[in-house]
């Protein structure tokens, strides 16, 4: 009972802790984007500037006519109210902030989950084999190829796969999420769960293929970083104390590297996850540009070009929840495992 | 007893000889004439000789951020070089975001930048009123300013009478040519790549017509494209994609032929002309006579009440970035605060039996007509939104065109659907083309880049994409070219209506001899190589060559090669080397 509570309030401490970090993440943002130059409602016809009483009409519609501390205000009680406000950029101009990134967010959550189980896969596949065969050929070869996939840049190797296996071989979807007018059903959003949803299995494998090529980018150069933490830990534990008992009873080498020398390996593994999750959201923004795939990492982009305040905010809010989050349940995952790590 | 020679030894050193003072004194003489003959040579020869060779300084701006595609640094580049090939000019390169750079242009920050355009409507004015009046170039970022041009472009804009019209647009660009506030570079040409077989894609100046389109043996065509959906309400669009889609959804009382850019009946059942009197002589009524019995998709009412309301709410709405400024400042329908800002009482008529409309301008628009043409004049149904813009999802874009909008996924997807009961399926059966729409479903993918466009068609067996339409790079398309027997597919470029051009701010360069100067230096021939691949067409006016009324002025004034025998006369005679610390001075904020 003890230790519930003390799980208890480590996990309401951080909790707490998350609210003014994003408290100050909006403010920095919102003063940054007033700081720097360029006006978004000029920007909103291009070339094709009509006259200056239309473009204080635009202003006052846009509440930028209001003092920065009155708009300051406004924004911070509204997104505490859930309200992100309306897109005040060329591309999405009026558009409710929410309603472009919940159009958006279901294909990056699709990339992003997708991306993390190719990089866990395989980066600890291969980081458990180099840990356990430590100074042979194999070891040495993982290691390099670990080191290069990470350093290699990730729009780089996304047109390198969509050259060879779409427009080479012609074996996958160049780019896009779909193609084709005959999407499935929305229901979450994510094709691959919506397409099973409407108990369609040919969507399904359409939602799938489209996916593989960009997961497999970005999850093989994020796996790269899973390799060397797991080879790192697996050095550490194969030659651990326990492992060596267990090898003394007469265990078989190969259990004991999988049931102890792995488990002992993967624990500080998890408490990076967290880390390596905000690296996937940031790595979804070439991702997406790469393979034509319009989420929130695309948006963003196409936000900062036009300077659209508003979206810029909201998105950076639900990146800095969905990452604050994510590194909450982690933590608190982790101190489930390592109770040392509670307060 | 001391020895002599230990005397001698002991004997104190004799002194060092004296110097010789005279010597050194004369030295020193002769090395301070020398200094002060230098100085004397370097004082004269700046009074009297050659000043030293100074440069005309001159920031030249581009956007960075892929506003007007990815070969705006080569361009930038190319243009520098080019301007400081012949020698007395010297430029610095700067380029920033498109936000900040609209701002800047806007507040005159710019000395001499890039820009695009593309026309509103198609008409030679939409090529030289937005430049060249002064309210125009204060937007545009020119901040030229010339009363008789005003008074020319007034009279091509009221007159009806096309000699007029071509003696005004001589003169206009006459002007362009002499004062040089813009310097026209290139056309953007327009290209679209499909598989073989299909027919009836045309590069339209305007409107692309995907109603047109046959695919043999298919009931269906898949395309794909970069542009992007930004609404579909007509009184909200002012994007080329958007207007796009609403052509094919939406009727207008005017439209184009399928191939030029001439105007025909659309919901209307003639073009007014003064000939037929549907135009008064003094230009200033405009009558439209509706066909009858025109439904929209949802089966209500198509007629001059509804025309008129739908204008009337484009009007009134005024959405931030639409169109709207083209019918009530443009078009002279006004807009009356006292009227709930719609036009003002008696503007537009609407006759009885609710058939025929009247357009009663306080000012004669010669190209009214065009403007009817627009997006923006598309009548919507009766219970679109009246305080604010209609959502763009499916149930709510309800047009009368051959077309309706069946799906529409943001940033994804859009699909048009055959309207069974269009109401003149034949409207280009004396073109060649029996019934509209041909194909019964559109499909159009909406792609993020255009490697994306690229990959579509060449694996178009796997990807089932038919036509790519806008954009592709220039390396992305000569590739395309070189390729297109191989790929199965045809690769055809025409000439867009797109312009780009350098804008001079005249106000931070102020000397016509220098902007000459920098028109003297241009080799559009050279650009077009290097940056776009041959793909872009040269242009010598603001009006491209397509259009009537065009002239190539750049051309006669300053040939189509560099002439830095010319440029650098005319910067001679400026005196430069003494502007230049008054330019130094003025740019120290």
């Amino acid at each position: 009972m003890g230790s519930g509570r003390s799980l208890a309030a480590y996990a309401v401490a951080r909790l707490a802790l998350a609210i003014p970090m994003l408290l100050i993440l909006l403010t920095a943002i919102f003063v940054i984007l007033r700081i720097l130059p360029g006006d978004p409602v000029l920007a909103l016809w291009g070339g094709n500037q009509p006259g200056p009483e239309v473009i204080a009409d635009a202003r006052a519609q846009l509440g930028l006519d209001k003092p920065v501390i009155v708009q300051y205000w406004d924004y911070m009680t509204n997104v505490f109210r859930g309200d992100l406000g309306v897109s005040i950029g060329f591309q999405y101009r009026g558009s409710p902030v929410w309603t472009e990134i919940a159009e958006r967010l279901p294909a990056t959550i699709e990339l992003t989950i997708g991306s993390m189980i190719v990089a866990v896969s395989v980066g600890v596949i291969t980081g458990v084999i180099a840990g356990a065969r430590r100074d042979t050929k194999l070891d040495v070869v993982i290691r390099l190829y670990s080191t290069i996939i990470y350093a290699i840049p990730i729009f780089w190797l996304g047109l390198l796969f969509q050259l060879v296996f779409a427009v080479w071989l012609g074996w996958l979807p160049a780019n896009g999420r779909w193609t084709g007018g005959d999407i499935p059903t929305p229901a979450t959003g994510l094709f691959t769960v919506d397409s099973l949803v409407e108990g369609n299995f040919g969507h399904f494998v359409k939602a799938l293929r489209h996916l593989i090529l960009p997961t497999i980018t970005l999850g093989l150069v994020l796996g790269g970083f899973f390799t060397k933490t797991v080879r790192a830990n697996m050095l550490q534990t194969v030659v651990a104390d326990y492992s060596d008992a267990a090898r003394a009873r007469g265990i078989p080498e190969r259990k004991v590297i999988f049931r102890h020398a792995f488990r002992n390996a993967l624990s500080p593994v998890v408490t990076v996850l967290g880390l390596q999750f905000a690296i996937l959201f940031a790595g979804a923004v070439l991702t997406e540009r790469t393979f034509s795939i319009d989420g929130i990492g695309n948006l963003l982009l196409t936000s900062i070009t036009s300077k659209d305040m508003t979206m810029i905010q909201g998105v950076i809010v639900v990146y800095a929840t969905i990452i604050v989050g994510i590194s909450l349940v982690i933590d608190i995952i982790g101190a489930m495992i390592d109770p040392r790590v509670r307060l | 007893m001391v020895d002599e020679e230990e005397q001698k030894a002991d004997a104190p050193e004799a002194p060092a000889a004296a110097p010789v003072k005279g010597k050194g004194m004369w030295i020193g003489i002769v090395v301070v004439v020398i200094v002060i003959v230098i100085l004397l040579v370097a004082v004269f020869g700046g009074l009297f000789g050659q000043p030293p060779a100074r440069k005309y300084q001159i920031d030249l701006w581009y956007n960075n951020d892929g506003h007007y595609g990815d070969t705006e640094d080569e361009l930038a580049t190319v243009l520098k070089n080019q301007i400081e090939a012949c020698g007395k000019i010297g430029v610095t390169l700067r380029n920033d975001p498109w936000a900040v750079y609209r701002t800047n242009w806007a507040q005159g920050l710019m000395d001499v930048f890039l820009l695009g355009w593309y026309p509103d409507y198609f008409d030679s004015d939409d090529y030289i009123s937005p430049f060249l009046s002064t309210s125009g170039a204060a937007s545009l970022g020119s901040f030229y300013t010339n009363t008789t041009v005003d008074g020319w472009i007034t009279q091509e804009q009221t007159t009806t009478n096309p000699a007029t019209r071509a003696a005004r647009f001589t003169d206009i660009q006459g002007s362009l040519a002499d004062d040089v506030p813009y310097v026209p570079l290139f056309s953007g040409n327009a290209h679209v790549a499909y598989v073989n077989g299909i027919t009836d894609v045309e590069l339209h100046p305007v409107s692309f017509k995907w109603f047109i389109m046959d695919k043999p043996g298919s009931n269906e065509i898949n395309a794909s494209t970069t542009d992007k959906i930004i609404s579909l309400d007509p009184a909200s669009a002012y994007d080329y994609f958007s207007i796009e889609v609403i052509n094919q959804v939406f009727d207008t009382l005017l439209v184009y032929e399928p191939v030029t850019a001439t105007l025909m009946p659309g919901l209307a059942q003639q073009v007014p002309t003064v000939a037929n009197g549907l135009v008064s002589a003094d230009g200033l009524n405009y009558t439209y006579r509706l066909k009858p019995g025109v439904t929209f998709h949802d089966g209500t009412a198509l007629n001059a009440t509804v025309v008129a309301r739908s204008i009337d709410r484009a009007i009134r709405l005024n959405i931030g970035g639409s169109a709207a400024f083209l019918l009530y400042d443009v078009g002279a329908l006004g807009r009356d605060a006292t009227n709930g800002n719609n036009t003002p009482v008696g503007r537009i008529e609407v006759h009885p039996g609710n058939m025929n409309i009247t357009f009663h301008l306080p000012r004669a628009v010669s190209f009214f007509n065009d403007l009817m043409a627009f997006s923006v004049s598309a009548p919507v149904p009766w219970n679109y939104n009246q305080a604010g813009e209609q959502p763009s999802t499916v149930p709510n874009v309800v047009g009368s065109g051959p077309y309706r909008l069946t799906q529409h996924t943001a940033n994804l997807l859009v699909v048009l659907d055959r309207y069974a009961t269009y109401h003149t399926p034949n409207l280009y059966a004396g073109l060649g083309i029996a019934t509209i729409p041909v194909e019964d479903k559109v499909t159009i993918n909406i792609r993020l880049t255009a490697t994306a466009l690229k990959q579509d068609i060449e694996t178009h067996a796997a990807s089932g994409i038919d036509v790519i339409y806008r954009t592709l790079t220039p390396t992305d398309l000569t590739d395309l070219l070189g390729r297109a027997a191989t790929l199965g597919i045809t690769v055809d470029v025409g000439s867009g209506p797109q312009i780009r051009y350098l804008v001079i701010n005249v106000n931070r360069v102020p000397e016509v001899a220098a902007r000459q100067a920098i028109a003297y230096s241009v080799n559009r021939a050279e650009i077009d190589t290097l940056v776009f691949e041959g793909t872009a067409e040269p242009l010598y006016s603001m009006i491209p060559s397509n259009m009537p009324y065009h002239e190539p002025v750049f051309n006669t004034v300053y040939g189509g090669l560099p002439n830095c025998t010319a440029a650098n006369n005319l910067l001679t005679q400026l005196g430069f080397s003494i502007r230049l610390s008054g330019i130094w001075i003025a740019r120290d904020r």
